[in-house]
């Protein structure tokens, strides 16, 4: 409004010069007018002096040259000019009195003039007289006298004097004349120019102004139509809606052709409404200009949304109320916002509140700001024994300086050993005493300056615990080994004695054979059969606890490779049986090779071992999907079991079958469990007597 | 002096029995030297001892690993280390079959590792192929006294 107003002033500023231009210039050309008509009235002066001049000298002539007429003749009409020229002389002497009134030299010239031309009218009267009394002869001398020829020519010397000093006049008068028309015209087109060009200036600014006021109105219109953001509608005086943009028919739903001519009241939730909210929300803003306020708003839909109004009266010059302004803002999402941010900080408070650790926060001088139920009851400390207390106090004292070290390198350089990692540190209690703790420590920007928060917890029971714990782990690692060289001593001492059971056996039937019946014989092969059968039980106990000991050695495996080498080895071990095995190629683990080779051994092996009554028999390895891991099995059409056995599959010494049935020592199975345990993997058989077996295992 | 002899370290007497056994079993003729412990058998190498002066050149070691006073591993270890025995041919003959054992064995140095079988069936048969291989087929190193 502004820029309308000066813009407006500048108009008026402008026109005003105009007229004032316009005025002067009229003013200029009225008054050079009115010299020109001066000036022209002068030079028709000056003629008519000349005119008078000349006549009257003319007159003076004709007069004389009747009087001399007369002398000649007698005849009295030759007077007529004569007479006439008394009269007329006398006029127009008269006349050029009146005309030369303005100029003294003129007047005194006309004096002698006067006189000269009275003069010569008395010597004609003479000379009329001297003839009518004394005849020709006596007046031919005054008629031809030299007395009126000098006065003739005295007369015609001062008229033209005159004459001469009235064309002076004239010329001057002429030059003022012309040199004031000139400046009437000059005056006449420079303000004629100044004023057109006034108002083609004039024109240009207001044509501008009124391009420039339709441009912003035009802008205004679109960007109010355009805002999404916010509803931006207008409601006349009684609350109908007026005019409705983008955003109001994006935040409540209307179109303009659906909610123009409607009464706002419909924005208002029922119970407003019942209120007389709609009336009294209007009658705030008329009486105070404007109205703010944040609530519940209905949409076309029914459904609410959060609003933030705000109400302005719209008011012409003379403060007569057009209507309402209204701005509407959506701020649902925000309020969801806040009352998540609320419930938030309402879940962490009661986090802090209820954590069995100690949870504790520090400003950049390392004094504590927050101290949680946790902290209180670990330090023996209440919250406000030490709120601005420096960090220092909850710590033995020889770990200050090195905290007061760190905190400070920390602040400066932002470099900090334990921020962002967890740390043990000792802490101190109110009554001194000391405790191993744990912390974990953070920092963030408290606007511009660093706070930290840290995390505590008392481990006096884990550290009891991690001690106990690490005894334990060298009395295991004593018993791993007194086993070892328990094992060591079993695979050397206890198969000695059986070597000799054997091998003195298999002398006595050899050296001694003569002297042996045949039941001495048999009870010599029973001890051999015996103590070989317990060198396999040996072997196959060593081999079950060498399982469990070792690191695994995880690589990938080709557990397809590795079971058609095992059984290529079991169809070179027994080249009569007919035995088919169909394996599932390409099966990659990751898992101890060595440990792997022993699990097909034996679970391929006893896939061979009970089919040994089938023929031809089938063995299959392959994988399956069990609870989205891969189980890989080996399945035979061999002797089976019952499943109300399966449990007893995996313990070591367990067997399903007679040894005269199926020879074995009931460890394999065992050995396998262990194998897949230690892979974190699990074992586990499904069969049916005489129907074959199946055995899975994941890794 | 004791030529194409076999040096039989072994303490336990049922085992040197049987051994014995199984080596007359196969026909191998050869001079059985034997040594009750690791001592003994160094001694009866380097000359030292109970076999003062007189070291033995024999053609073959058989060591067992689990001997009294000086063990087997150490025993093979001395053989090694020393120049006049350093090629000398040694067979571990033990009962042990742990993979420390037979690592350490080869580590050290032995020609072969056989784990004595309860079954003496497949005793004898495994020393016939160790008597073929090692006293027939094998050509031995140059003897170190007649170099």
């Amino acid at each position: 409004m502004e820029m309308g107003l000066s813009l407006e002033r500048r108009i008026q500023i402008g026109f005003g010069i105009a007229v004032a231009i316009i005025v002067a210039v009229g003013a200029a050309a009225l008054r050079s007018t009115e010299a020109t008509v001066s000036s022209a009235r002068w030079v028709a002066h000056t003629l008519q002096v000349r005119a008078e001049l000349e006549a009257g000298f003319a007159d003076l002539i004709e007069a004389e040259t009747g009087v001399r007429g007369y002398v000649i003749t007698g005849d009295t009409t030759y007077l007529a000019p004569y007479h006439s020229a008394r009269t007329t002389l006398h006029s127009r002497l008269a006349g050029l009195r009146d005309l030369t009134a303005d100029n003294p030299a003129q007047q005194r010239r006309l004096d002698s003039l006067e006189t000269l031309v009275a003069t010569r009218l008395e010597r004609l009267q003479w000379t009329i007289e001297t003839r009518r009394t004394g005849g020709p002869a006596a007046a031919g001398p005054a008629v031809i006298g030299g007395r009126g020829k000098e006065l003739i020519q005295r007369v015609h010397e001062v008229i033209t004097r005159m004459e001469d000093d009235e064309g002076q006049l004239l010329a001057q008068r002429s030059a003022t004349l012309q040199a004031k028309a000139r400046l009437a015209r000059l005056a006449a087109w420079t303000g004629a120019l100044v004023a057109l060009a006034l108002a083609g200036l004039a024109s240009v600014l207001v044509g501008r102004e009124m391009a420039g006021r339709r441009f912003a109105e035009e802008r205004l219109r679109l960007l109010v139509g355009s805002v999404r953001d916010y509803a931006i509608y207008m409601v006349d005086p009684a609350g109908y809606v007026r005019s409705w943009n983008a955003g109001a028919e994006r935040i409540k739903g209307y179109t303009p052709p659906e909610i123009l001519g409607q009464h706002f009241a419909r924005f208002f939730t029922p119970e407003d409404v019942a209120a007389g909210r709609p009336a009294a929300v209007l009658h705030d803003a008329a009486a105070e200009g404007r109205y703010e306020e944040e609530n519940w708003r209905v949409r076309k839909d029914g459904s609410r949304f959060w609003a933030d109004v705000v109400i302005t009266a719209v008011r012409d010059d003379r403060g007569a109320l057009l209507g309402f302004a209204k701005v509407t803002r959506d701020l649902t999402e925000r309020k969801r916002a806040e009352q998540a941010l609320r419930a938030s900080e309402e879940r962490f408070r009661i986090l802090a509140v209820t954590a069995n650790d100690a949870i504790l926060s520090a400003d950049a001088r390392g004094h504590i700001t927050y101290f949680n139920p946790g902290a209180e009851r670990i330090f023996g400390l209440t919250a406000d024994e030490v709120i601005d207390r420096p960090l220092t106090t909850l710590m033995p004292e020889r770990f200050r300086e090195a905290h007061r070290a760190g905190l400070a390198r920390y602040v400066a350089t932002g470099e900090g050993r334990v921020i962002g990692k967890t740390v043990e540190l000792a802490g101190r209690r109110k009554d001194g005493t000391e405790f191993p703790l744990e912390l974990s420590l953070a920092s963030w920007k408290h606007g511009a300056d660093v706070a930290f928060t840290a995390i505590i917890r008392d481990i006096t029971t884990r550290k009891a615990g991690e001690e106990q714990l690490r005894r334990y782990a060298v009395q295991l690692e004593a018993a791993n080994q007194e086993l070892e060289a328990f094992s060591y001593s079993v695979s050397h001492d206890l198969r000695a004695p059986l070597r000799s059971l054997d091998g003195f056996s298999q002398a006595l039937l050899e050296d001694y054979h003569e002297r042996l019946d045949d039941t001495g014989r048999d009870f010599l092969q029973r001890v051999r059969a015996a103590s070989q059968r317990m060198a396999t039980l040996i072997d196959d106990l060593l081999s079950l606890s060498r399982v469990t000991r070792g690191e695994l050695q995880v690589g990938d495996v080709d557990l397809s490779a590795l079971a058609a080498a095992v059984a290529a080895d079991l169809h070179r071990s027994d080249q009569k049986r007919d035995v088919t095995f169909a394996i599932t190629p390409d099966l990659v683990a990751r898992a101890d090779p060595g440990l792997m080779r022993i699990v097909l051994q034996n679970l391929l092996g006893n896939a061979w071992k009970f089919t040994g009554k089938r023929s031809p028999a089938h063995v299959e390895f392959g994988v399956t999907a069990q609870d989205g891991r891969r189980a890989f099995f080996v399945r035979d059409d061999g002797a089976g079991f019952d499943m109300a056995y399966a449990a007893k599959l995996f313990g070591a010494f367990q067997r399903l079958h007679a040894t005269t049935e199926f020879p074995g020592t009931g460890i394999g199975l065992a050995t396998v469990q262990r194998i897949i345990h230690r892979h974190g993997g699990q074992v586990w058989a499904e069969g049916a007597p005489e129907r074959g077996a199946t055995f899975y295992f994941t890794l | 002096m004791h030529d194409r002899s076999i040096l039989l370290v072994e303490d336990n007497p049922d085992d040197e029995a049987l051994t014995r056994r199984a080596l007359a079993k196969n026909n191998i003729q050869n001079e059985i030297l034997l040594a009750r412990d690791g001592a003994e058998a160094l001694d009866w190498l380097f000359g030292t001892g109970a076999h003062a002066g007189r070291p033995a050149a024999p053609e073959l070691v058989l060591l067992d690993l689990k001997l009294p006073k000086v063990d087997g591993l150490e025993v093979l270890r001395r053989i090694r280390a020393n120049p006049s025995t350093r090629l000398l041919p040694v067979v571990i003959l033990t009962s042990s079959r742990e993979e420390k054992d037979v690592v350490t064995g080869y580590g050290l140095g032995a020609n072969s590792y056989i784990r004595k079988p309860v079954d003496f069936g497949q005793f004898v048969e495994a020393v016939r192929q160790l008597g073929l291989y090692w006293l027939v087929l094998n050509e031995p190193p140059p003897r170190p006294d007649a170099a």
